[in-house]
């Protein structure tokens, strides 16, 4: 019986690991996407460029990334799962948005932890 | 929960502060929390119309990072009754701060956005405030966008002249709807006895489609509201006016929304 629960707790921490690299894999394909579609090369990623996330620039932005990107404003910092609660969207969605925001320099990333916190950087230079 | 209002319009002139200042007073008349805020930067009016001097902090200074939002807010105790409480916000008139102001760059207007979104905190949810009202300036400002993102309602103020409705229409599709308001129009100075059937379609005439507007509230022009030029508010002076009536009925559906 105790071998059992031993074997099944087994397979669910190997299930939580993969389903972990696989929202890994995801994160990096979007990058990767993101950056093809801006042709640059990933050795010249642009997560260094700083765009003000103005009105004007949420206006302009597509419906999806305007709704991510006005939940964050308004959360001031939130990891991916907390936009999603506001947005009722699925956290990997919420999370590929974010990562695409970060990407075009409207937010900021930074990792506590296992947890990513997602923030718009209001003290980047003038 | 407190309810943040933007009231807003495509052009100078509909009643937008007319109505914000009336709406805060109703409001808090009828023993409510109002804080009204002036963020028409490049035309401040509210100091005239409240008659109020000695200025602490300008709403300006809170959205330069240089003054608190409790040293900006004003309370005018002479405006409410029975536990109501009416706050006031004033943008600086002085032409030096009106040509500061329109003279921001992007990355001002994104820390002012984040300023603006943190009054829901510190104003609805730690002062206990019930209603916010944002006093905007008309069309596609920086100040006025700041302020319908960070509302829950908007109030579009019209009048049926056919530039103000046509403006007001691709407003409706191209911002408001964009930011997923709950947005109401208020049909201002409207010259047309609506009761009749004859100025029902000379409505529908002026306005194109009607259905496809979510009118609020259908408001007739008061020569003597124009005529006393903001030097009293209507809604205290006046209670038994059909203008203070209108608003009464606003502040009752507003609970509903």
């Amino acid at each position: 019986m105790k071998k059992r629960d031993f074997s099944t707790k087994k397979s669910l921490l190997i299930l939580e690991k993969i389903k972990e690299n696989l929202e890994k894999l995801n994160q990096k394909m979007e990058v990767m996407i993101e950056l093809q579609k801006h042709g640059k090369t990933s050795t010249e990623s642009f997560t260094d460029v700083t765009a003000p996330l103005d009105v004007m620039t949420l206006l302009s932005m597509p419906d999806h990334l305007r709704k991510t990107a006005i939940t964050v404003c308004r959360l001031g910092r939130a990891t991916a799962e907390e936009v999603a609660q506001q947005t009722k969207r699925a956290r990997a969605v919420e999370s590929a948005y974010l990562n695409q925001l970060v990407l075009m320099g409207y937010l900021k990333k930074e990792r506590q932890g296992r947890k990513a916190y997602f923030y718009v950087d209001k003290e980047n230079k003038e | 929960m407190g309810k943040i209002i933007a009231i807003h319009s495509y052009k100078g002139g509909t009643g937008k502060t007319l109505f914000s200042v009336n709406l805060a007073t109703t409001i808090a008349l009828k023993g409510k929390k109002a804080c009204l805020l002036d963020m028409d930067f490049r035309a401040p009016s509210l100091h005239a119309i409240l008659k109020i001097k000695n200025i602490e902090c300008w709403l300006n200074d809170y959205l330069n990072g240089t003054c608190p939002i409790e040293k900006v807010l004003v309370e005018l105790p002479e405006m409410s009754n029975g536990g109501g409480k009416f706050l006031i916000g004033l943008a600086n008139p002085s032409t030096e701060a009106i040509r500061d102001m329109s003279a921001k760059d992007r990355k001002w207007e994104m820390r002012a956005l984040g300023r603006i979104l943190s009054l829901r905190n510190s104003i609805l949810d730690e002062m206990g405030i019930d209603y916010l009202i944002f006093d905007t300036s008309p069309g596609l400002q920086y100040s006025s966008i700041n302020a319908i993102v960070s509302a829950d309602i908007v109030f579009v103020i019209s009048t049926v002249d056919t530039s103000d409705v046509q403006g007001t229409r691709r407003m409706l599709t191209e911002l408001y709807d964009l930011f997923e308001k709950k947005t109401y129009m208020i049909l201002n100075k409207v010259l047309i006895d609506i009761n009749s059937k004859h100025g029902k379609e000379e409505l529908s005439e002026k306005l194109g489609n009607t259905h496809t507007l979510p009118i609020f509230e259908i408001v007739p022009c008061f020569c003597d509201i124009l005529k006393a030029g903001g030097n009293y508010i209507v809604a205290k002076e006046k209670p038994d006016h059909f203008f203070s009536k209108v608003l009464i009925r606003m502040t009752e559906k507003l609970e509903h929304l």
